[in-house]
């Protein structure tokens, strides 16, 4: 049986009245889903590691957004070409996100290796980390309205869709610290982060809703898109991947912690899991993508 | 001067010979498909009609592809005309999702229509076209240095394309607009295209 070749399957998708986005979620497309969710788990880390003091998530959080930006990079028809992508920082939030991943990464290395060296606690270091945060922040805001420019795609052109990932970043980048410390790598008790953990997870699980609402909504695209996460093709990555071990699980093994103290195993299953929703989110809703049919 | 196009979609039988001529023209390879045509049914039996939609870039007098592009490859000419310097393109394909017309197209690899590699026309065409970047159509604008009008428009048999200066309200295209109330695809979201269609 012969493979059907992408060209092919552009062409079919031309004959639909509701074209599925193929571009940013299948084949090469999934390079940068898994861009934006490093990068924004890895600003997230860095973030709240910056807040509760634990360095070892400072040079998780500086690796993920590396490989991130990496990952984007491979994504990238013409990658050698990258460093043009800095020059409409004006009206592209690509842009703007390539600024803001470059200067994190720059800052955050520069602050490491000061830190390495001893030297963590001059005025050079000092500017390093606030450009780091002001870059961490950076990166954590602008994946959103990347998504939310994209007039073509009803379900990704809302302003609930950059609020969803900011919250999806902290999660994830708090989720990642709960890994390290349960593995070891962090002195500092489980007990800062776990609070943080579940109100991030149960709001989180309340924009979710609000977000799928709003959307059916939305208009007659986006109503298929939503239906497409509800009962279509991407059912399986958004209840099982996305609900119930990105949300459902990590909230009820939060809720039980507050009765008693969990073991770090417990606390390294709920990382994985939040982790595996963040992912499952991002896919979900590049995935759901349509674009508008036209008025004809 | 805005360049601008004019489909009677009355005249228009659906023939597909303008996307034809678009490939011929522009030596587009597999899957690269800067004009298609698209076929509507309306009505009830016995009342039923069809009608064939043509369609291709805008050239929106506010394309939000050229917006949200991050290296400045789409720009907009002097004349309306919405371009895409494939030297500047990084292959990103935000601008794919950004086209409410969904007129843009990604070459991800070079491939030839026939199995025994290029025919010597895909060898000289091909030249055109760059793997790792987007394209779409640009008006012919080679064909208008040469003072030519954009292949379909010129080849169109039944004349349902008028190519015109839409800022110019004595051209031909300015009067169908006019006189025939023609309209444009999603004017809701602000792009202004300068394709504009009569209605059937």
């Amino acid at each position: 049986m012969s493979s059907v070749e992408p060209f092919q399957i552009r062409i079919g998708d031309l004959r639909e009245r509701f074209r599925p986005q193929r571009e940013w979620a299948e084949g090469p497309g999934l390079l940068l889903i898994a861009a934006h969710f490093l990068t924004g788990s890895g600003a997230g880390a860095w973030l709240v590691a910056v807040l509760l003091g634990l360095r070892p998530g400072l040079m998780m959080g500086f690796s993920l957004v590396a490989v991130g930006a990496f990952f984007h990079l491979l994504f990238l028809g013409r990658p050698e070409r990258f460093w043009r992508m800095m020059s409409s920082f004006g009206t592209s939030w690509i842009s703007r996100g390539i600024v803001g991943v470059t200067l994190f990464l720059a800052s955050a290395a520069v602050y490491l290796s000061l830190t390495l060296l001893g030297l963590g606690e001059t005025v050079l270091a000092g500017a390093m980390l606030f450009l780091s945060v002001l870059g961490a922040l950076w990166v954590v805001v602008y994946k959103g309205f990347v998504w939310a420019s994209s007039k073509g795609i009803p379900l990704w052109n809302t302003p609930l869709v950059p609020v969803l990932y900011i919250a999806y970043a902290l999660r994830g980048g708090t989720a990642v610290l709960m890994l390290l410390a349960a593995a070891g790598a962090a002195q500092e008790p489980l007990g800062s982060l776990e609070p943080i953990k579940l109100w991030l997870a149960v709001s989180t699980a309340v924009l979710v809703l609000i977000y799928i609402d709003v959307m059916r909504g939305s208009g007659m695209t986006a109503l298929r898109s939503v239906n497409l996460m509800l009962f279509g093709r991407v059912a399986l990555p958004f209840y099982f991947g996305a609900l119930a071990l990105g949300l459902i699980v990590p909230i009820g093994i939060g809720g039980f912690a507050y009765f008693g103290d969990l073991s770090a195993a417990w606390l390294a299953l709920v990382g994985c899991l939040s982790l595996v929703g963040d992912l499952s989110i991002i896919y979900c809703i590049a995935k759901a993508g349509l674009y508008r049919p036209l008025p004809v | 001067m805005r360049y601008g196009m004019v489909i009677d979609l009355k005249k228009c039988i659906g023939c597909t010979g303008c996307a034809l001529v678009c490939k011929v023209e522009n030596a587009t390879p597999p899957g690269i498909v800067w004009l298609r045509v698209i076929k509507h049914e309306t009505g009830k039996y016995p009342q039923v009609r069809r009608v064939s939609i043509p369609l291709q870039c805008m050239h929106c007098a506010e394309p939000p592809c050229m917006e949200v592009c991050p290296t400045g490859a789409t720009s907009k000419r002097a004349d309306g005309i919405v371009d895409i310097d494939a030297e500047k393109c990084v292959g990103c394909r935000y601008c794919m999702v950004a086209c409410p017309y969904d007129q843009r197209f990604f070459l991800a690899k070079e491939r030839h229509y026939f199995k025994n590699g290029p025919t010597p026309f895909e060898q000289i065409g091909y030249q055109r076209h760059q793997e790792g970047v987007v394209s779409k159509c640009n008006f012919c604008a080679p064909r208008l240095e040469k003072g030519l009008e954009p292949a379909c428009a010129a080849n169109c048999m039944t004349k349902a394309r008028t190519f015109g200066d839409l800022e110019d309200p004595n051209s031909e295209a300015s009067r169908l607009i006019r006189d025939r109330g023609g309209y444009q695809l999603y004017p809701e979201l602000g792009t202004n295209p300068s394709v504009y269609y009569l209605p059937a």
